[in-house]
């Protein structure tokens, strides 16, 4: 049983869902808002309904099958989610791309997929799609929702939404029944969504979900952290991240809480603040975003407020830590606790957008532990995901009151993870998913008798919680044996407001060394103050004065570290980790072994006694522009 | 966006709400406790002389801020320079007294005591119609030209036509006495400095609300966009000429109100109330206050009606060992007015009501200070 009182069983589908929450609420509640010219318009869930209603059979009219493939890709709007539940209406199967996938990716992906109909955004959308389209036979429709730039655009496969809408209305006239009817012949076991994960290694594998897998995974989750349909939250991470999933679609149509579109990408953290969120599940870059935002106002504030900042932190550090122990907090903690509550905290999270927050997610990629405790010295109850796509996106998830920042919690109902005597971490629930789409093998080796083999290692420490550790990825050593942690190193560094990425080296070496990329922002605007001149991110990154500030940084963080662990040499490179150039994957985490091949001239330069490295590499622009850098980077030895 | 720093959560789905006036709770609160100072606190006072003299203070401000806030319409919002707002208000005060005096109105309406309130509106009117005229010539010249038209309506209006003719009618000769008991708002004759009192917070509260009314709707829309760039005002479609009109007409009602309310706080009129002074210390009053903003014009009257207040106070003591200070006080109070000037110009040029949004954001911005 959720919310609306539907019981989640082997015959419910999301569609099936969908119709009786839009019966249930009709004109008297707003399903989601989206911002737009200053104000947040609201779309009751009869508009939701009608909406879907009319785009789904709009699709059946122009061919669409029991079967097919929609591709949609684009930023969070309506439209988007729209599109989603009309192609599972239809008995169609949804894939969304990421919006900033280069053009190969989108190839790669439509055409593996057998996609039929492909709705985009804007312009920009619709032009990745006509350059594929030859190359991609079985796309048949391409559909718009944004006018700007499509006057000129007259090809007889391009449509707009609102046209596949009234080609709905006039199917709906002819056969009044059709939508319903098609919803009720659906089957909670039918597919209803097609997820490429972003692997760190290889060509993207299709994951196959269920209707089932994701309601079941939906309902799971809120049996532990239950949301109310009074509740908002905010949509804006990709919809082809499964974490956006599983809160808009598969918590929220079960929930019934209310979706709130931003009014562009980069106005979300705005938004956000505007919005007010019950519950918020993003990945850790996020919170790292955060914090240092929060870092640097601090440092430029005035002398009172930053003196109350610091009391209020003092204390809810002290008082988070005794909750982490999970020792009474003494009244007189508490009553400081509240006075750093009313002075300072209260404000910050409204400043963050967080005041009314209940539970607030991480999950992707692995935190710091400086991090969480600097949410939960606010009084913001962080927890910590563990999931994949495979599973319809969460296994575990830590409990209100029994956090632990080393760990990610431990699993939901229904669910059943153990490690393997490899040490391999395995779960079973109800979520798992179907297999990958035209990829027997891979399917073998990851499904064995129900169990998902997640390829993560990890084990289950005395508390029952889960630790996802790899000895492969987590732990290296130096060639004298003794072990450290890169990336627990690269959380530290990344603590500090000057770092936005860092990628620690040393396995089988000598002594650890890390190439820091420095927010731009926030170097910057330090450069800015001390009256240091710079015109680029290569340029800024390699001044004597940003060494220095880094080096700072980094002894700071070397003080706490054991020995073997303790930084020797870094490097600052000429530009931050992206995506695009495949050092980092869609959710953001390292890929180590690429960027240790794409950058070996500084690795075995940061290991022979030199101070400076010469680089000459392409790097490649979201619209695929390649450009040619050549740059000496200096190499600074920290004293240990 | 709204205007207003909105709390996490608080958020608008229609511009009805974004807009809307007292957004959150704090607001709310704060403007009651406003009114209530406004209509309770200060009329307390009044138990003592000494407190008396304090609400004929207040009185003073807010007519200042009628004043004011014609002015600020028409520069503030509207861009149009004006230095003869005096003028204005000389025509509300003398059609308000003619009505009241000369008007052979019927017998119930003098019972009910309406004519003043009826000469009020008539006031409005006719300074209203009699700026518009002089605003006419702001459809061909902006900018010091228009200063110099507006002083033109000035220098017409009192010099000329009020000093050489109107006050001539009934052959008085310069002053029109007001007889005590001859301004009645229903049963109550206003007499006393609480009445007084009255009827300015009254008056003055109407006009703000209209006057912010009108700034957040479409007339106000137009006045800033013509404020902010006229050509680019026209070729987006706004009739500016009649815009224009329509802010002289309604800067110019709202000083015909004021000069009605100076009736009632006076034994006589005369045009020496409304010298060419008068219309400059009002443009002084916004510039302290704040161009551009309706709390701009209110913080204004009250800073400088009370610092003139305070070196009246501060010259009594002086004068037993100076007593030069007395006789040439007008003197001095010019001179103050002018340092007041000079002084924010310098050090604060956008005026009190900016300071007042600085101070307010210094805890909305809490614990930052960006």
């Amino acid at each position: 049983m959720n919310g609306s009182g539907i019981e989640v069983t082997k015959d419910l589908t999301i569609p099936k869902l969908f119709l009786s929450q839009c019966k249930r609420y009709g004109k008297n509640k707003v399903a989601m808002r989206e911002k737009e010219f200053g104000i947040w318009i609201p779309f009751t869930w009869q508009d939701y309904y009608d909406n879907v209603k009319y785009l789904s059979l709009g699709m059946v009219s122009l061919g669409l099958k029991n079967g097919d493939k929609v591709s949609m890709i684009g930023d969070n709007r309506p439209e988007g989610l729209w599109a989603e539940i009309a192609a599972m209406c239809a008995g169609a199967i949804g894939v969304w791309l990421f919006q900033d996938c280069m053009m190969d990716e989108v190839k790669y992906i439509i055409d593996h997929s057998d996609t039929a109909f492909f709705v985009g955004e804007t312009q920009e959308e619709v032009d990745k799609a006509l350059s594929i389209k030859d190359e991609c036979p079985k796309l048949k429709w391409i559909i718009w929702d944004d006018p700007k730039g499509m006057r000129n655009y007259h090809q007889d496969f391009l449509i707009s939404i609102k046209k596949v809408q009234e080609l709905g209305k006039e199917l709906d006239q002819k056969e009044p029944d059709l939508f319903e009817k098609t919803i009720n012949e659906g089957h909670g076991d039918d597919i209803c969504l097609l997820f490429y994960t972003s692997g760190t290694t290889a060509l993207p594998k299709g994951a196959l979900l269920s209707h089932w897998n994701m309601l079941t995974m939906g309902k799971n989750l809120m049996a532990v952290d239950p949301c109310y349909d009074t509740d908002d939250f905010v949509s804006y991470l990709p919809f082809a991240w499964i974490g956006e999933q599983m809160m808009s679609i598969s918590c929220g149509l079960q929930v019934g809480y209310t979706l709130n579109f931003p009014e562009e990408p980069d106005t979300a953290q705005q938004n956000i603040r505007e919005v007010g969120p019950h519950v918020m599940f993003a990945p850790p870059r996020l919170y790292e975003g955060m914090t240092r935002q929060v870092q640097v106002k601090h440092m430029d504030a005035t002398w009172i407020k930053r003196m109350i900042y610091n009391f209020a932190t003092k204390v809810g550090y002290k008082v988070a830590n005794l909750k982490f122990e999970k020792q009474p907090v003494p009244l007189h903690w508490k009553f400081l606790n509240w006075l750093a509550y009313i002075t300072m905290q209260k404000k910050l999270k409204d400043h963050l957008g967080m005041s009314r927050l209940r539970y607030c997610y991480t999950g992707g990629a692995a935190m710091g532990p400086d991090h969480f405790r600097f949410f939960h010295a606010l009084g913001v109850n962080l927890k910590q995901i563990y999931g994949q796509t495979e599973i319809g996106g969460i296994s575990i998830v830590h409990r209100d009151g029994d956090v632990k920042f080393d760990t990610v919690g431990t699993a939901i109902p229904e669910t059943e993870v153990k490690i393997t005597e490899e040490g391999e971490i395995i779960s079973k629930s109800p979520s798992v998913f179907q297999g990958y789409y035209k990829n027997e093998e891979a399917t073998r080796k990851t499904l064995v008798d129900g169990w998902l083999y997640s390829g993560d290692r990890g084990f289950i420490d005395e508390d029952g919680h889960l630790v996802v550790f790899d000895r492969t990825k987590d732990v290296m050593t130096l060639n004298d044996g003794r072990p450290f942690a890169p990336q627990y190193l690269e959380t530290r560094l990344k603590f500090s407001p000057f770092v936005q990425e860092s990628w620690v080296i040393g396995d089988s070496r000598e002594y650890v060394t890390t190439v820091m990329c420095i927010d731009y922002a926030v170097v910057g605007k330090w450069a800015d103050d001390k009256k240091l001149n710079y015109t680029s991110y290569p340029e800024l990154s390699q001044k004597t004065e940003v060494y220095d500030l880094i080096q700072k940084q980094i002894e700071e963080a070397n003080k706490d570290l054991p020995g073997p662990a303790k930084i020797h040499k870094f490097v600052n490179l000429y530009k931050v980790f992206d995506a695009d150039d495949e050092e980092l994957t869609r959710t953001s985490k390292l890929r180590r072994a690429f960027v240790e091949k794409r950058y070996k001239d500084i690795v075995d330069a940061l290991y022979v006694d030199v101070d400076l490295v010469h680089m000459d590499t392409t790097i490649t622009y979201e619209d695929g522009r390649e450009q040619r850098i050549k740059t000496d980077l200096h190499i600074r030895r920290v004293n240990v | 966006m709204s205007s207003v720093w909105l709390p996490c959560g608080d958020y608008h789905q229609n511009y009805v709400e974004d807009q809307g006036w007292w957004q959150s709770k704090f607001i709310k609160g704060k403007m009651i406790l406003l009114l209530a100072i406004v209509f309770i606190g200060i009329p307390s006072l009044a138990v003592s002389p000494e407190g008396e003299y304090w609400v004929s203070v207040a009185t003073m401000v807010g007519y200042t801020a009628m004043g004011a806030l014609g002015v600020q319409l028409l520069i503030g919002f509207a861009g149009l320079l004006t230095l003869g707002h005096a003028a204005f208000i000389a025509v509300g005060a003398y059609t308000s007294t003619m009505l009241v005096l000369q008007f052979p109105w019927p017998q119930f309406i003098v019972d009910w005591g309406l004519a003043y309130p009826i000469s009020i509106v008539a006031a409005g009117v006719a300074a209203g119609l009699w700026s518009v005229l002089f605003g006419l010539p702001s459809a061909r010249v902006k900018g010091f030209y228009l200063i110099l038209t507006t002083m033109g309506a000035q220098f017409i209006t009192v010099d000329f036509v009020l000093t050489q003719y109107v006050s001539q009618i009934g052959g008085r000769g310069q002053a029109f006495s007001l007889p005590p008991g001859t301004i009645k708002i229903g049963p109550w004759v206003i007499e006393s400095d609480v009445q007084i009192y009255y009827v300015m917070a009254v008056l003055l509260t109407l006009m703000v609300i209209v006057l912010a009314n009108l700034i957040r709707s479409k007339p106000g829309r137009a006045w800033v966009a013509i404020r902010d760039n006229d050509i680019a005002a026209e070729a987006l479609g706004i009739n500016i000429v009649w815009y224009k009109l329509l802010s002289f007409f309604v800067a110019g009602f709202m000083a015909g109100v004021a000069g009605s309310f100076w009736v009632c706080n006076t034994a006589a009129l005369s045009p020496e109330h409304f010298p060419w002074f008068l219309s400059l210390w009002l443009v002084g009053v916004i510039l302290i206050g704040g161009v551009g903003s309706i709390q701009g014009a209110i913080f204004g009257s009250i800073f400088m009606v009370v610092i003139m207040e305070l070196l009246q106070m501060a010259a009594i003591p002086i004068a037993d060992y100076y007593p030069q200070v007395l006789f040439s006080f007008a003197y001095i109070k010019d001179m103050a007015f002018g340092l007041a000037i000079c002084a924010f110009l310098i050090y604060e040029p956008n005026g009190l009501a900016y300071r007042w949004w600085q101070a307010k954001n210094y805890f909305n911005l809490w614990p930052f200070s960006y």
